[in-house]
């Protein structure tokens, strides 16, 4: 019988082999389990289900990588013409800021100091799940 | 020819399209998946459908093994992950450890019943264990108490399992502080009718 011999008991003692031989022996003495007599049968039937089933048709890489490469160039293409055409309008607008209404601060101020405090909230509440989950307790 | 080499003959085969050749695996095998999925959720039809389902995946994966480990190694790995998933989506019923009562001292008329219950309760305790310390002690008593094995099946360091066997057995002993009193005997005999029925 092997046991354990890094374990301690909660009073720092080592335990004892008797404990742990009790556990052990009764955990240890299983009974076999034997399959039902259809389970090779049963297992058969579900592989060969399995082997009846035609293999999915693979990506037709050979004909769709043209196509792909089209579809990306236009993408890249049009990404570079937004940015072109879009940037110099961007500029403009940075230039003039926009307007926000001294009495909306104190507003808008008490809005991100809740917005700060949900996401602290819900921060600490997923670690604490985190932490039960790792401890085991969940 | 050894287990290995047959088992090495029949994958041969069946990755060469012989679908027929699996029956021998799954005749080689399929008293310890049935076994270990009993472990795992000690309901026998649900054993048996899961140990099924098992050797399905196995098939499906054969190709996949890439021989770095023995097929069994293999073979209990995925099915760990099957049993896993399986009751990850249909759990056991669980009943929380602090409510599993510790059965009273028996009297002595029924003593060898009553140790027999006492056991099946600790066993049945094991599945009140949280997930991450319940695989394993579930896969260190079928693996008869091999560290080693039970961390190849489930793919973690030794070091780890060891722990998290540590902390399982912990909380047995505190769910069965009285085990030792009476334990040790009917623990003997319970070992000795286990190990004849492996006969």
């Amino acid at each position: 019988m092997k046991l354990i011999k890094d374990q301690e008991t909660n009073s720092g003692m080592p335990r004892t082999e008797i404990e742990i031989d009790a556990m052990d022996r009764i955990l240890a003495a299983e009974e076999e389990l034997v399959p039902s007599s259809g389970f090779v049968a049963a297992a058969m039937e579900r592989v060969r289900e399995e082997a009846a089933v035609p293999a999915p048709i693979p990506f037709p890489w050979k004909r769709a990588v043209p196509g792909l490469v089209l579809a990306a160039g236009v993408l890249g293409w049009g990404a570079w013409a937004a940015v072109r055409f879009a940037w110099p309008a961007l500029h403009e607008f940075a230039k003039s800021s926009p307007q926000i209404p001294v009495a909306a601060v104190p507003a808008l101020e008490e809005a991100g100091w809740v917005v700060l405090a949900l996401a602290v909230s819900l921060g600490s509440w997923m670690l604490s799940m985190r932490l039960m989950r790792r401890s085991g307790m969940m | 020819m050894t287990i290995d080499a047959i088992d090495l003959s029949d994958v041969g085969r069946v990755l060469a399209g012989d679908t027929d050749a699996f029956e021998g695996i799954v005749r080689r095998w399929q008293r310890p998946l049935v076994n270990m999925a009993w472990r795992y959720c000690r309901d026998r039809a649900r054993a048996e459908e899961m140990a099924q389902e098992a050797f399905v995946r196995a098939w499906r994966g054969l190709a996949g093994w890439r021989r770095e480990s023995s097929f069994s190694t293999w073979l209990f790995a995925l099915a760990a992950n099957v049993y896993r998933s399986e009751l990850k989506r249909f759990p056991t019923v669980d009943v929380p450890l602090e409510e599993i009562a510790e059965p009273a001292s028996p009297a002595n008329q029924y003593e060898a019943a009553a140790e027999q219950r006492r056991h099946e309760v600790l066993r049945r305790a094991v599945l009140a264990l949280p997930m991450r310390y319940r695989e394993p002690v579930v896969l260190y008593y079928f693996h008869e108490m091999d560290v080693g094995a039970a961390a190849r099946t489930m793919g973690l360091p030794e070091g780890t399992v060891k722990a998290r066997l540590a902390r399982g057995r912990e909380l047995l002993r505190k769910r069965f502080p009285h085990l030792n009193e009476t334990g040790a005997q009917g623990a003997n005999a319970a070992l000795r009718t286990g190990r004849e029925a492996l006969r």
